[in-house]
């Protein structure tokens, strides 16, 4: 993984919201969700992942409660709110609208 | 019994630090845990599984401490949301119940608005009376009026407050107690001229007056001391507020031109800010240099001449009494009167509203009980909304069975109910503030009409004042019926059903039912005991009625000091022959019965000249004073109604020429002449060597002379005109209509300012209105400790009533098999009046005995009613049983209509 992509700053929160937006997970099940859609290509240090939650948990986004994993291991689970189902949606707008406009002026061709 | 601690109930719970680390901690290591397995399984040895799983979690321990971070922030964060929804649930929740049972809101919230808004409006009354000062006065609890305490030999102990100017600058220059002092006097007086004439009030001020009060001018400026220096004052004036707008129309250009007071023409000079009404609180509409007062030739240094108030700001740091020391030190140093006792008097620094006598005013010392009245009242609108929200909550215990059910925590319940009574309480707030501006309102036109009052009734600081009592109403209320909710007893209770009604719910229902039953006979008596004192003061026989005679007083144009000989005849003259005028003009009226003229009014000026009895070394001092003269014209007894004990009154063959006779009252007659044989005998007025013989020709009845209450004291009479030898003077017209005096005041003044085209104006006023100010305490305290009372009993009564009905409801069951078991009807309601006069019985015992030991301290502002007058006592105790009776009624009917059938099926 020579060649990762290191994550922007702020769209870690955006992409763990959407992986939430699927299904409730607890914190590996989000990093291994991530490291798929990738296809591994996104680096970044796993525990930024609980960062993330934690911050969105206290901007009421997500929520969380303590459960039991496939392997009988106790695990917190965190699940998207209301509140940040909006969020993503508003947030995914912006963000797409950003990128594209980006990338068209980066690789416009020169006149 | 598990109480839950009323902390429990506003307990944020927060994550707590160590709990919130641990489960940081747990999770970082079920990751690693769950990533380290997932890494075994793709084939790692467990060693490098556990190092990959850290390698990509990050560098561990800042990672952790970072995570711990975040974690406490968000626990923290998360637990105040929930907080907030938990009572934005239970508000919504609230809300919900106040609009479904509108009978039951309105009842709570008008309980509540009349406890709250009897509060706030008396705290109204005494801010301004009290706490906030007067207007515009910069730290008013550090102003001090000056008085003095004199021993007097015959009067005891006497105090006053009225100085002269010499005072004055003595304290100025010498007391250094004292960081400023100040002097001012306020009169009547008549602004403008002609039809524009109108009678205004005058403050005269030092012109440290303004600096020493730290007030500004609106307009223009206040005058300086080169403008009031004795002898060599100008004529400037500074127009109060009120009458600026009113008169003037606000106009600024006013400054600088010039308005006529009494005749003399006043450059004005600036405006007074709106409110400003100096130390006192009664509306001042144009100041004056004190040094234009001129009362009396030599006034700067005369100790004679006494007029004017003192006050004087404490210097920093220094006490009251600390210069109340220094100030009686300064005093004696300097005086060089003539007067013994004043040459040992003391001199005294009193807050600004005490009166004339050194002592808190009668106003504020009854306001400063009303606050207590209103109180009370409170708390019986407080133990009533409680008593309400404890049956609704045995109302609703079906509803309240299904949530503990569903697991409720009981703290939870409690909150719930405290957010239903603070939003009962919350309505019943705003509703009191509809309320206060009227009640307000009353309370100052009707009883303390003096006062200037400025500003709306509700206040930035009775606003505040209303907000506190509303959430201590929602509190005090709501934490009863929270805490019986957290009771095992009351859940228990819930979850047996409806006849088992907790035995400690209906105990503590009935002691708030029988608390309110007190504290309503506490008022009654409070009231009754001042109705009783208003009747009584009313009831004095005064000698006079005043209440049915004008006094009529003419004001002329009065530039410069009466002082010259020549000046003084000129306007005795003058006021003689308008007099004279008026006199005859009244008696032509067809509204008059009858009008004289008199040198000396009851109730507004009294002479006292020397007098001597032939054979008697002495004349007795009696306790009242005197002896005490007064000049009138025939018909004068008449026309005051003072009656004629024997002897004749004057006739038109006495005046000032005739042969000289008196007129004196039974204490004279009875002092002097103790044979009964007054009659013919001889006095000698006056300080001549050896005055001429005035035979006594009549006895008339005692009169008082200034006070409602006064110690007898011997008074006489002189023809009118016989007065100019003993040198005093002043006459007034008293005119006694047939009908209503007051509508009498306007057409009497047109018609007698034609006998005098020279009159500036007319002061008419009945006797009675002089007599008034004395008669306020009790009718302030008559009219709203009967109030309060009439308040407290309603909101008792409609407590008892729903107490008492619900108790019927609740003895269905009984009630129903007494009369499935042949009770007669007449029972059932005896049985149900029976419980409500056991409840309303025990308060009105603890009511009579907390009443009987709290009035003592009341006694002093009573008017000879003994503070425990059985009539009062019997008479509250009577209202209490009637309105409870009246109360127990509708349930007791209810309770007859009873369906034996149907009550022994139910349940």
């Amino acid at each position: 993984m020579a060649d990762a992509v290191p994550l922007l700053k702020g769209t870690l929160d955006i992409l763990v919201l959407k992986a939430l937006s699927q299904t409730p997970m607890h914190g590996l099940e989000i990093t291994t969700w991530l490291a798929e859609r990738s296809g591994g290509e996104l680096s970044f240090d796993e525990s930024g992942v609980y960062q993330a939650l934690y911050r969105m948990e206290a901007k009421d986004l997500i929520k969380a409660e303590w459960g039991v994993s496939e392997h009988n291991r106790k695990a917190r689970y965190y699940q998207i709110t209301a509140r940040g189902k909006r969020h993503l949606a508003s947030e995914t707008r912006t963000l797409v609208r950003h990128g594209q406009l980006v990338a068209a002026i980066l690789t416009a061709a020169p006149k | 019994m598990n109480r839950p601690g009323i902390r429990r109930l506003f307990h944020l719970g927060l994550g707590r630090k160590d709990v919130v680390a641990r489960e940081t901690d747990e999770e970082i290591a079920a990751h690693l845990a769950l990533r380290a397995e997932q890494l075994e399984r793709q084939g790692m040895s467990p060693e490098a599984a556990r190092a990959e799983a850290r390698r990509r979690f990050g560098a561990l321990d800042a990672a952790r401490r970072d995570l711990r971070r975040a974690a406490q922030r968000r626990g923290d964060r998360v637990a105040l949301r929930n907080w907030f929804d938990g009572w934005r649930q239970d508000v919504r929740h609230a809300w919900r119940s106040v609009i479904t049972e509108p009978g039951f809101t309105a009842v709570v919230v008008i309980v509540i608005a009349l406890g709250v808004g009897a509060n706030a409006a008396m705290f109204a009354i005494l801010d301004r009376l009290l706490l906030k000062g007067p207007e515009h006065v910069r730290e008013p609890r550090r102003l001090t009026r000056l008085s003095y305490a004199a021993t007097v030999p015959g009067l005891g102990r006497f105090s006053d407050n009225t100085f002269g100017y010499v005072t004055y600058t003595i304290m100025r220059d010498g007391a250094r107690g004292f960081s400023g002092v100040a002097a001012y006097s306020e009169t009547d007086a008549i602004l403008g001229e002609g039809e524009h004439a109108e009678p205004i009030r005058v403050g005269h001020a030092t012109a440290d007056f303004f600096p020493l009060l730290d007030v500004g001018p609106a307009l223009g400026r206040f005058f300086d001391a080169s403008e009031d220096r004795p002898g060599a004052a100008r004529r400037v004036v500074v127009l109060g507020n009120g009458i600026w707008r009113r008169r003037f129309g606000g106009d600024a250009a006013v400054v600088g031109r010039t308005v006529p007071i009494d005749g003399a023409s006043y450059t004005v000079i600036g405006v007074a800010p709106e409110g400003f009404t100096g130390v006192e609180l009664r509306r001042v509409d144009a100041w004056l240099p004190m040094s234009l007062r001129e009362v009396t030739a030599g006034w700067p240094t005369a100790w004679d001449a006494q007029w004017l108030k003192v006050v004087a700001r404490l210097a920093p740091g220094l006490t009251a009494a600390d210069a109340s020391a220094e100030a009686t030190r300064a005093f004696r140093a300097a005086y060089t009167g003539d007067e013994e006792p004043m040459k040992q008097a003391a001199i005294v620094a009193n807050p600004l509203w005490y009166d004339d006598a050194g002592n808190e005013s009668v106003e504020v010392a009854v306001s400063r009980w009303l606050i207590g009245v209103s109180l009370v009242v409170l708390l019986v609108a407080c133990a009533n909304v409680a008593n309400l929200l404890l049956a609704r909550a045995l109302r609703r215990r079906r509803e309240v069975g299904v949530r503990l059910a569903l697991g409720i925590s009981r703290g939870r319940l409690a909150r719930l109910l405290l957010a239903e009574s603070l939003m009962l309480a919350a309505l019943g707030g705003a509703a009191a503030l509809l309320m206060v501006p009227l009640a307000a309102r009353l309370v100052r036109h009707t009883l303390l009409p003096s006062v200037e009052w400025t500003g709306p009734p509700v206040d930035p600081r009775v606003l505040a004042v209303a907000i506190g009592l509303t959430v201590f109403t929602g509190l005090v209320a709501g934490l009863v019926p929270a805490l019986q909710a957290g009771s095992r007893n009351l859940i228990g209770a819930l979850r047996a059903g409806v006849h088992a009604d907790g035995v400690r719910t209906s105990r503590l229902r009935a002691a708030l039912a029988v608390a309110q039953a007190a504290f309503s006979v506490l008022l009654l008596v409070g009231a009754g005991l001042f109705v009783r004192s208003l009747r009584q003061a009313r009831a004095v026989d005064l000698g006079v009625e005043p209440e049915r005679v004008l006094v009529v007083d003419g004001n002329w144009a009065t530039a410069g000091p009466s002082t010259t000989p020549d000046e003084q005849e000129r306007r005795r003259v003058r006021a003689a022959s308008f007099y004279d005028a008026a006199l005859a003009h009244a008696r032509r009226m067809p509204e008059v019965e009858r009008a004289a003229i008199a040198v000396g009014t009851p109730f507004h000026s009294s002479f006292q000249v020397r007098l001597r009895v032939p054979g008697r070394d002495s004349i007795p001092r009696l306790p009242g004073g005197g002896p005490k003269i007064q000049a009138v014209s025939p018909g004068y007894f008449a026309t005051v109604g003072l009656a004629l004990l024997s002897g004749r009154v004057f006739d038109a063959g006495d005046h000032e020429g005739s042969e000289p006779v008196t007129v004196v009252n039974a204490t004279m007659a009875a002092t002097l002449w103790p044979d009964g044989d007054a009659i013919g005998h001889c006095v000698q007025i006056g300080r001549d060597e050896d005055p001429p013989c005035a035979r006594v020709v009549g006895i008339v009845e005692d009169a008082h002379r200034f006070r409602l209450r006064e110690r007898p004291a011997m008074q006489y009479y002189v023809p009118l005109g016989q007065e100019r030898r003993l040198g005093f003077g002043g006459s007034a017209l008293l005119v006694r209509p047939y009908g209503d005096p007051e509508a009498l005041v306007q057409p009497l003044r047109s018609a007698l300012m034609t006998d005098d085209p020279g009159l500036l104006w007319l002061d008419i006023e009945t006797l009675e209105s002089a007599l008034d100010p004395q008669l306020r305490p009790w009718r302030l305290g008559a009219t709203l400790i009967g109030t309060f009372g009439l308040l407290a009993l309603v909101i008792a009564a409609v407590g008892l009533y729903s107490l008492i009905a619900y108790m019927v409801t609740s003895r269905t069951h009984e009630l129903g098999v007494r009369l499935a078991l042949g009770a007669r009807r007449l029972d059932v309601v005896r049985v149900v009046v029976r419980s409500g006069l056991t409840l309303v019985t025990a308060g009105l015992v603890i009511g009579v005995v907390l009443a009987a030991t709290l009035v003592t301290r009341v006694q002093h502002l009573l008017f000879d009613v003994s503070p425990h007058d059985p009539a009062v006592y019997l008479t509250a105790v009577g209202v209490l049983i009637a309105a409870a009776a009246v109360a127990c009624i509708a349930p007791a009917r209810r309770a007859t209509r009873v369906d034996p059938m149907v009550a022994l099926r139910a349940d």
